[in-house]
């Protein structure tokens, strides 16, 4: 069975929704969380002492304390003991303040990094990009794996601080009584062995769920996109049941989570009091034989809980796996290198007037080779419709004059220059786009027309917009030019020209209209036809055609087929060819 | 008073959860009887044990708090499927609930809005779990302690009582800030999506524009200032410090400057101290720490997130219907002096539009953009109601009509094509779910659909999120064999062909008429109207109902058009 394209093809990086190795996610995740934690070495520093200073008086409270339990076993007087207690609380509940704001200042900077480089990335990785990360996949490694490694700093010290407690409280269990000691090392290796194989094996179900997760979101934003055939068909129950069809495997991954969480958790619930009851069994006997007072017992009893405090590691353990999972998905992104990649050195586009060559170019989508080694020819200033038969790539072609993508082979030259070696800015400064469906960027109508050119004049913009004859209905608008887009009512054909108007503006040497007055219908059309002529009007322009009749409004006709240039010439003298005919009369589809 | 609207939520989608939750409540429980013990217990272990120069009794105490606590361990064990048992259900019908809720929504929201449905669905999940495992365990284990503690001295635990109250008291008091910083946050986070969507959705226009930078800048403002909502969210948490003063340490300080004077007076031994400083420190300290940090977090992000699911949940849920859905009595569809604005303020887009559509009739619709052509066609069908006028379908007025009634009467075809994932036949039988495998191919053969099937690989392949390699044309194709397929009498067509070539357009559309039924095309290009038996002309000034000869002579306008098609 032929299948339709998959996303990246052979030798592609995997498809979208394959599980990463769950490994290699997790390493590659702690890589890009230790980059972003050297990023904001105060507060980290900040977090390091607060955590130093909580863990010193933590663990001289149970030595105060002990001391006034003894103060109060023998009568003695007991305001200097509370004292003592008084101040190391008050220095560890300081200490443990300041961590927490300390954390949500590092935190809160290495998610928001962690976001502009994603947001960055996605922008490098432009349109070829969309093949292996689909917007709803961008939107939640955006919002939701970004937003986890939050917790990465305090987490992280947390770990450390809980070693160091564990350690310093071991180590005053010896200085109260060595058997104390020995005791407590006797329970240790069980906790060792139970944690280790919770790290090996829980990263899977964590990681599975967030893909399934992400499943569910793509499909419910690909039904937004359709939610006017859906509401039309009173479809709406069907397509929830057909978006949450990954619900059960998600489900199924949320289960092994708990199942996975459970295994460990009540070993440990178990081994914590467990051990603190040896520690108090050895602690009294030794208090019989007046080796120790009951304060030190007290103390030990206290020791012994922050030592076992190590279990909570577990929960920190599962948080640091969330992190690195999250950092993980973020880093697959940045890990993705541009298929539309900057020169190192870029040249400078000098002033010309917008030759167009495209040499021995092809290009594969998938492991269908849309583009076959074409070479053509667009002399400057002329106006060039390209034409073929739905699927024959006439997008494509546009698409590589201001490096939407790139060829596999062969390469793209204006005024001969190659495009890739011009810096892209530059480049799409001299290319200018309509699309058949502009994206409503910006915040109103005249953001959206200026999109690309923010320090346009009013009066610039307003001109481009009559250029597009979008003015008049732009004015018809509640606030004009300055109404919010998404409380303007646009119709298909009106964004359109507002497409129109935005390449207008670009005032660029070269204008690619690909398919951008297909939502016109006949009647605006007309309208926007002739305000058109006026813009392409001595400018080299590369529209792509499907009507006749503007095919034969341009100077020349490229005629594509079979993945090349089977023609270049003016409609009319192709007109006679029926087989040119039969272009505008084909359905669409290859092979039709 | 009514509970906040995120609780009701949260108590429905938990209902019928209750056998678990109780479960889990009976668990708990057991769960912390060894925490109650424990300082009982160790009192005594010293008291009658150690410090009495009877080590075999000491250990004998001991034993026995090791045993309540392998029950207790057995208790957690339990917990875990209990766990799952209410999670999970309650995470499936909370996205089940908000998928089908965004998708009935009159005024959907913007993609970001939607991935947040689902993520907030999740969180729910997450946070709920965590509540349920460590705040519960916690809290369970504090209440025991304070209880073992009043066992072993009344006066201290009224102390310490009143102090963790205190504590509770000033929690409570500046939980307003908290709540209002992290409704913040979770709004910030809302517009890191909105903007962010906005980006990628629109990435190639981005690219094109070369406005790379911009784009960054607009997505990296909503990402900083969500970051500095996260950080004044954490300034508001430096109430933390009064609350374990009162709550832990005083306790604590209050038991052992107390204790002198208890102990003289006999109503309190060295072992009791002990046991009392276990229960504050190993019972009550936890509780306190975890419900200042993690549980107030915790429950502040549960009801900040669940007000939200429940606002989207609200939305506008189809209403029962009180009286008996009329029946029509044939597809004659009758518009009677229609007025239809987008807004009050907004210029009407429809005036005082009459029309006759007979059933069987094939028109055409066809005008300039903006003349309300696409309103005509949700107007038809039901998506909007007109201000003003009626329409009926078979004298029946269509709010008066069953909508799955209608629904099944009137099929529109937009003009962005709904393609979606799954397989090439689910997206052709989508108004047809039994759809033979025979009807198909009539179906792909009349519309001109059957080389895209060819080159897809048959009715079995499946179509990615997206839509693929499918070219527009392809997809409307699709949409059109979706059309031809459905049951429905009326069809309506909203330029549903304006990507297919003319020769495309015509096959496609002749095949529509040809199906029988009423057909409405709301025309791409004139030659649509050559096709029809009547022409509708749109126009600012009006509208005029025709043949297309007759129109010709009628409308200068349309002869204009007709004209600029055919040079």
């Amino acid at each position: 069975m032929v299948r339709t394209e998959p996303p990246g093809g052979a030798g592609a990086p995997p498809v979208p929704g394959a599980p990463p190795d769950p490994v290699e996610l997790r390493a590659a995740g702690r890589r890009l969380l230790r980059a972003a934690a050297r990023r904001t070495r105060a507060w980290m520093g900040l977090l390091v002492l607060c955590t130093l200073l909580r863990v010193l008086a933590t663990l001289a409270t149970p030595v105060m304390l002990g001391r006034a339990v003894d103060a109060v076993h023998t009568g003695d007087p007991t305001g200097s003991a509370l004292t003592g207690l008084a101040l190391v609380l008050a220095v560890a509940a300081v200490a443990d303040t300041g961590e927490d704001l300390a954390g949500a200042y590092c935190g809160s900077r290495i998610t928001a990094w962690l976001r502009h480089r994603l947001v960055g990335r996605v922008l490098e990785l432009g349109v070829p990009g969309r093949r292996r990360f689909p917007p709803g996949d961008v939107l939640a490694r955006l919002t939701e794996s970004a937003s986890g490694p939050a917790a990465f700093p305090v987490q992280l010290v947390s770990v450390a601080a809980t070693l160091a407690t564990t350690a310093g409280a071991v180590v005053a269990l010896g200085l109260i009584d060595w058997t104390l000691a020995l005791a407590f090392a006797f329970g240790v290796p069980p906790a060792v062995v139970v944690l280790r194989v919770f790290v090996a094996r829980a990263g899977e179900p964590f990681a599975d769920y967030q893909r399934h997760q992400a499943a569910i979101t793509t499909r419910l934003l690909d039904a937004h996109q359709g939610i006017r055939t859906i509401r039309a068909g009173g479809t709406a129950a069907r397509e929830a049941a057909r978006i949450l069809r990954p619900l059960p495997a998600l489900r199924d991954a949320g289960h092994r989570t708990w199942a996975v969480q459970g295994r460990v958790s009540w070993r440990l619930a178990l081994l914590a009091p467990l051990l603190q009851i040896l520690i108090v069994a050895v602690a009294g006997l030794r208090l019989g034989e007046g080796a120790i007072t009951p304060g030190q017992l007290v103390a030990a009893v206290s020791y012994t809980a922050m030592a076992v405090g190590a279990a909570a590691l577990f929960d920190t353990f599962v948080a640091l796996l969330n992190c690195e999972v999250g950092a993980g998905r973020v880093q697959e992104v940045l890990d993705t290198a541009p298929a539309v990649a900057p020169a190192p050195r870029p040249v400078a586009l000098a002033d010309g007037p917008g030759r167009l060559g495209f040499r021995n170019v092809t290009v594969r989508i998938g492991d269908r080779t849309v583009l076959d080694r074409l070479d053509l020819t667009v002399p400057a200033g002329l106006g060039v419709a390209v034409v073929g038969a739905s699927g024959t790539g006439k997008s494509v072609l546009v698409s590589l004059v201001g490096r939407l993508i790139d060829p596999q082979e062969g390469r793209v030259e204006l005024d001969g220059v190659p495009v890739a070696a011009v810096a892209p800015p530059e480049l799409r400064r001299a290319v200018a786009y309509a699309f058949e469906r502009p994206a409503l960027l910006g915040a109103t109508v005249h953001d959206l027309i200026a999109y690309g050119r923010p320090e346009a004049t009013r009066a610039d913009v307003r001109r481009a917009a009559e250029t597009a004859a979008a003015d008049e209905f732009v004015r018809a608008l509640p606030d004009g030019y300055d109404t919010p887009l998404d409380r303007a009512p646009l119709s298909g054909g009106e964004l359109q020209r507002l497409g129109l108007a935005r390449a207008a503006l670009a005032d660029a040497r070269v204008l690619v209209l690909d398919d951008a007055t297909s939502s016109l219908d006949t009647a605006t059309e007309l309208k926007v036809t002739r305000a058109l002529q006026r813009l392409l009007a001595r400018r080299t322009s590369l529209v792509v055609a499907r009507r006749p009749a503007t095919a034969a409004r341009a100077d020349l006709v490229a005629w594509l087929d079979g993945g090349r240039i089977r023609a270049l010439a003016p409609h009319a003298e192709l007109w006679s060819d029926p087989r040119y005919r039969a272009v505008f009369a084909a359905a669409p589809g290859p092979g039709a | 008073m009514k509970a906040p609207p995120g609780a009701r939520l949260l108590r429905r989608h938990l209902s019928g959860r209750g056998p678990a939750l109780r479960r889990l409540a009976a668990w708990s429980v057991l769960e912390s009887v060894p925490v109650f013990a424990a300082g009982l217990l160790l009192a005594r272990a010293l008291d009658d044990g150690f410090l009495a120069g009877r080590p075999g009794a000491g250990l004998a105490w001991l034993a026995a708090l090791g045993l309540l606590y392998l029950c207790g361990a057995e208790a957690t064990r339990r917990v875990y499927p209990r766990l799952a048992a209410i999670v999970e259900p309650l995470r499936d019908s909370l996205v089940t609930d908000v998928v089908t809720a965004s998708l009935l929504r009159a005024e959907g929201p913007a993609g970001a809005g939607v991935s947040q449905v689902t993520e907030q669905a999740e969180a729910v999940r997450a946070l709920l779990g965590t509540a349920l495992r460590n705040v519960r365990q916690l809290l369970a284990a504090g209440v025991a302690a304070l209880l073992g503690l009043a066992v072993l001295s009344a006066p201290l635990a009224l102390a310490v009582t009143v102090s963790v109250a205190l504590a509770l008291g000033v929690f409570a008091a500046f939980l307003g800030v908290q709540v209002r910083r992290y409704r913040a946050v979770v709004r910030h986070a809302e517009r890191i999506g909105e903007s962010g969507a906005a980006v990628v959705e629109g990435l190639r226009d981005v690219v094109a524009c070369a406005a790379e930078d911009r784009a960054a800048r607009t997505v990296g403002a909503s990402i900083d200032a969500q970051a500095e909502a996260l950080r004044a969210f954490a300034r508001s948490r430096l109430v933390r410090l009064p609350v374990l003063a009162l709550g832990v340490h005083l306790p604590l300080l209050a038991l052992l400057a107390l204790a002198p004077a208890l102990i003289v007076g006999g109503r309190l031994t060295t072992g009791e101290v002990a046991g009392a400083a276990g229960y504050l420190i190993t019972g009550l300290q936890p509780g306190i720490i975890l419900l200042v940090d993690a549980g107030g977090t915790l429950l502040l992000s549960l009801a900040v997130i669940l007000g939200r699911l429940a606002e989207i949940s609200a939305g506008p849920a189809p209403t029962a219907r009180a009286l008996p859905a009329a029946v029509p009595a044939s597809s004659d569809i009758e518009l009677d002096r229609v007025t239809f604005a987008y807004s009050p303020r907004a210029a009407p887009v429809l005036t005082d539009l009459s029309l006759h559509i007979p059933e069987g009739t094939h028109l055409a619709v066809v005008g300039p953009s903006g003349t309300g052509k696409s309103t005509l066609a949700n107007v038809l069908t039901g998506l909007v109601r007109p201000q003003r006028g009626t329409v009926t379908l078979g004298k029946v007025p269509l709010p008066d009509l069953d909508p799955a009634r209608l629904r099944d009467a009137v099929t529109l075809i937009p003009q962005e094509s709904y393609v979606f994932a799954g397989t090439v036949r689910e997206n052709l039988a989508y108004l047809r779910p039994r759809a033979t495998t025979a009807q198909l191919d009539e179906a792909a053969e009349a519309v001109g659909l059957d080389g895209t099937l060819r080159r897809l690989g048959g009715y079995e392949a499946d179509i990615p999120p997206g839509g693929g390699s499918l070219s527009h044309g392809e997809r409307q194709l699709i949409t059109l064999a979706r059309a031809y397929l459905s049951p429905a009498p009326v069809v309506v067509l909203d330029e549903a062909t304006c990507h297919l070539d003319p020769a495309a357009e015509a096959r496609a559309e002749e095949a529509m008429a040809a199906r029988g039924g009423t057909l409405i095309v709301i025309a791409h290009r004139i030659s649509s109207a050559q096709r029809a038996h009547q022409v509708l002309l749109l126009d600012a000034s009006g509208a005029i109902a025709g043949t297309h000869h007759a129109l010709l002579d009628l409308s200068p306008l349309y002869a204009e058009l007709v004209g600029h098609w055919r040079s």
